[in-house]
């Protein structure tokens, strides 16, 4: 009962949200709610009878997220989990009442949270997780994140609440470090990729620093090959085939990740195919290599997040693709960490735009791309760029930041996926 | 006739993308038609047998000891080119790592290599930001800092004084240091790129050394465009931030 006033301010204010902005989710109700009863967030996080579990890391936290839910939602786990946008703690109180009760209490078996490294630490104060994931250290964001020190010291405090588990990607040399600090009572996991994997990776893998010795093949789980949008990994001897919801190593790394915390999760009760058949189902990713019908064209969207997804995007755009608009928007708030990628394999893009468009094009051009245009509006770059007539090869292709991913489908009238 | 330009230790002092400095001076130098090459130095063994300029960029704090120790391998080969007139541009903790010293919080020291006076001291917080400063010698220069500590002691020859930012701090009002062709500075990433002005007058020291004649090319003039255009962007931001602090 003791919530029960501000879970009802909470959602009063919620509704009042929803009035004024329809359909929108806000993260004022959670700022109400943290503000008039600080505890709440604590208490009901660590409230789940199968206790809370936290994916975090650079890179790839979503779409891990997005699998391990579907893994466990295929067990026949009741899983409450945060849209990727709600995860500061206001948002993330919004998001536990979206569901609540009248007295606070959120249903569910197991809460499954995407924590983003900067924040986490701060949300998780207090709070007893049961398994904690940790992805990969990359360079990003260096206003926010300055240096993978700090991201790495970030990543151990969030580590540092896992009271059953941590699940650690073993390729990343950081990430080994954290896992050596685990208390006695604390199961390290690890997932990782073999060496014939890294082998096909031409410019590695864009951890931050990369282990020397890859995971052998029975001290977790493996990412045994890749080919196009397939993987095999190896689990305990047996070989696990599964499809991503894109082309790209990365994908299968995160599937390993999410496998293999499903498998810590849910112990006995894992089963292999259902996994399989879980991550197998996960549908292509607005923003990741999907193709969309758009004014009459097929148009080919690629969501860049930071350098290691923008090199592995670059180097997936077939080679000769005549049409490229490349926006980069204010979400990147100085380039300079995109700057040791190399971008040389598009070979010209027609417009360059967004917020950053200038930015952009300097970096592209030093990589010796050429630049047909540079149209910092988005909205006039984007019908200019479809009304041009089809290529002749390939297919035209927008290259964009987050922000610009957002401000293109606002423009463009694309719902749906994410 | 082809110049050399060295990335020093890459691998460990590419935080914010500064080695790339050295590819953007190799670019510039072959639209105005002369040969050039960036080599990547992580070790004594793989220095070449001339350098024409050198890019050293800024690490992470925890590699500090063991980028030193590489430099301190390289300690009289640099200390020559530094004195001979080698253009030499260092970043951040690269800087630092060619002062006096870096000061720890904790009152522990790591000694510098000594090329470049004044030494770097713990600052209250983490600085990150846009930074804009007039230098006499290359003009208004942009770019983006991010750094945990101050500088002191390069009073006698800064870079040039802060416009936007903070620089080396302590109400120094001053950027960076220079010692002849040794330039230390806390602008990051592109700021060749994003200083064409800057890159041009560092390519003719060392084309002037090596008997060459240096004129920025034709496409060097398209790209130095979008340089203008992104420090005006930059610019401004850097200005409408001062003048809501001011307020
Ligand atoms: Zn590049």
């Amino acid at each position: 009962m003791r919530y029960a006033p501000a879970i009802l301010v909470g959602r009063c204010v919620r509704f009042a949200a929803r009035l004024r902005k329809p359909g929108g989710g806000s993260a004022v109700p959670g700022l109400i709610v943290n503000r008039i009863a600080p505890g709440y967030l604590k208490r009901t996080l660590s409230g789940f009878p199968q206790g809370l579990v936290v994916v975090s890391g650079s890179s790839g936290k979503s779409t891990t997220t997005k699998m391990l839910v579907a893994i466990l939602r295929a067990h026949g786990v009741d899983v409450f989990t945060n849209p990727s946008t709600a995860n500061i703690s206001q948002g993330l109180t919004s998001a536990l009442l979206e569901r609540a009760d009248w007295r606070g209490r959120v249903p569910g078996d197991v809460a499954v949270l995407e924590m983003d490294e900067g924040h986490g630490a701060l949300v998780m104060q207090g709070v007893d997780a049961r398994v904690v994931t940790l992805l990969n250290v990359m360079v990003d964001q260096i206003d926010r994140f300055h240096d993978s020190d700090m991201v790495a010291r970030m990543l151990a405090r969030i580590a540092a609440r896992a009271h059953e588990s941590i699940v650690v990607n073993a390729d990343d040399a950081y990430l080994e470090r954290i896992a050596e600090q685990a208390g006695p009572d604390v199961a390290v996991h690890r997932f990782g990729v073999s060496d014939a994997v890294l082998q096909a990776a031409p410019r590695g893998l864009g951890y931050t620093e990369t282990t020397r010795a890859r995971l052998a093949a029975d001290a977790g789980v493996r990412v045994e090959a890749v080919a196009g949008d397939t993987a095999v990994l190896g689990d305990r001897g047996a070989s696990v085939e599964i499809r991503l919801p894109a082309r790209g190593t990365h994908y299968a790394v995160d599937a390993a990740a999410a496998y293999a915390t499903a498998r810590a999760v849910l112990g006995e009760r894992f089963s292999e195919t259902t996994a399989a058949d879980a991550v197998s189902a996960i549908p292509a990713v607005f923003g990741r290599g999907e193709r969309v019908r758009v004014r009459g064209h097929d148009v080919e969207f690629v969501l860049v997040q930071n350098p290691a997804s923008y090199q592995l995007n670059v180097d997936s755009i077939e080679p000769g693709t005549e049409q490229i608009l490349f926006a980069m928007g204010s979400d990147v708030r100085d380039p300079s960490y995109f700057w040791p990628t190399d971008a040389s394999a598009l070979g010209r893009v027609a417009i360059v735009s967004g917020s950053k468009a200038h930015e952009a094009a300097l970096m592209l051009a030093y990589d010796g791309v050429d630049i047909d245009r540079v149209e910092p509006d988005l909205a006039r770059a984007l019908d200019d760029f479809l009304a041009a007539p089809a290529p002749k090869s390939g297919v035209k292709t927008i290259v964009f930041t987050a922000d610009a991913m957002r401000r293109t489908r606002a423009h463009l009238g694309l719902t749906g996926a994410e | 006739m082809t110049l050399t330009i060295v990335a020093l230790l890459p691998g460990l002092q590419n935080t914010n993308g500064d080695a790339e400095s050295a590819a953007v001076l190799a670019r510039r130098a072959e639209w105005a038609g002369l040969d050039a090459r960036v080599v990547a130095v992580d070790d004594r063994g793989g220095l070449p047998d001339r350098v024409d300029a050198i890019v050293l960029g800024s690490g992470s704090d925890s590699s500090l000891e063991t980028s030193r120790a590489a430099l301190l391998t390289m300690h009289d080969e640099l200390r020559a080119w530094g004195t001979e007139g080698v253009p030499i541009l260092a970043v951040g903790t690269g800087w630092e790592l060619l002062s006096w010293g870096i000061e720890r919080p904790d009152g522990s020291g790591i000694e510098g290599l000594g090329i470049l006076p004044g030494r770097a001291v713990p600052s209250r917080g983490r600085v990150t930001g846009d930074l804009v400063i007039a230098s006499p010698r290359f003009g208004t220069l942009v770019g983006f800092e991010n750094h945990a500590r101050d500088y002191v002691g390069a009073e006698g020859s800064p870079l040039g004084r802060v416009r936007a930012g903070r620089g080396n701090g302590r109400d120094s009002g001053q950027e960076g240091v220079v010692m002849g062709s040794v330039i230390g500075t806390h602008l990051h990433g592109p700021v060749l790129a994003k200083n064409p002005s800057f890159a041009d007058q560092l390519l003719g020291l060392a084309a002037t050394r090596a008997g060459l004649d240096y004129a920025p090319g034709a496409r060097a003039a398209i790209v130095d465009g979008y340089a203008a255009a992104a420090r005006e962007a930059q610019i401004g931001a850097a200005r409408a931030a001062a003048s809501v602090t001011d307020a």
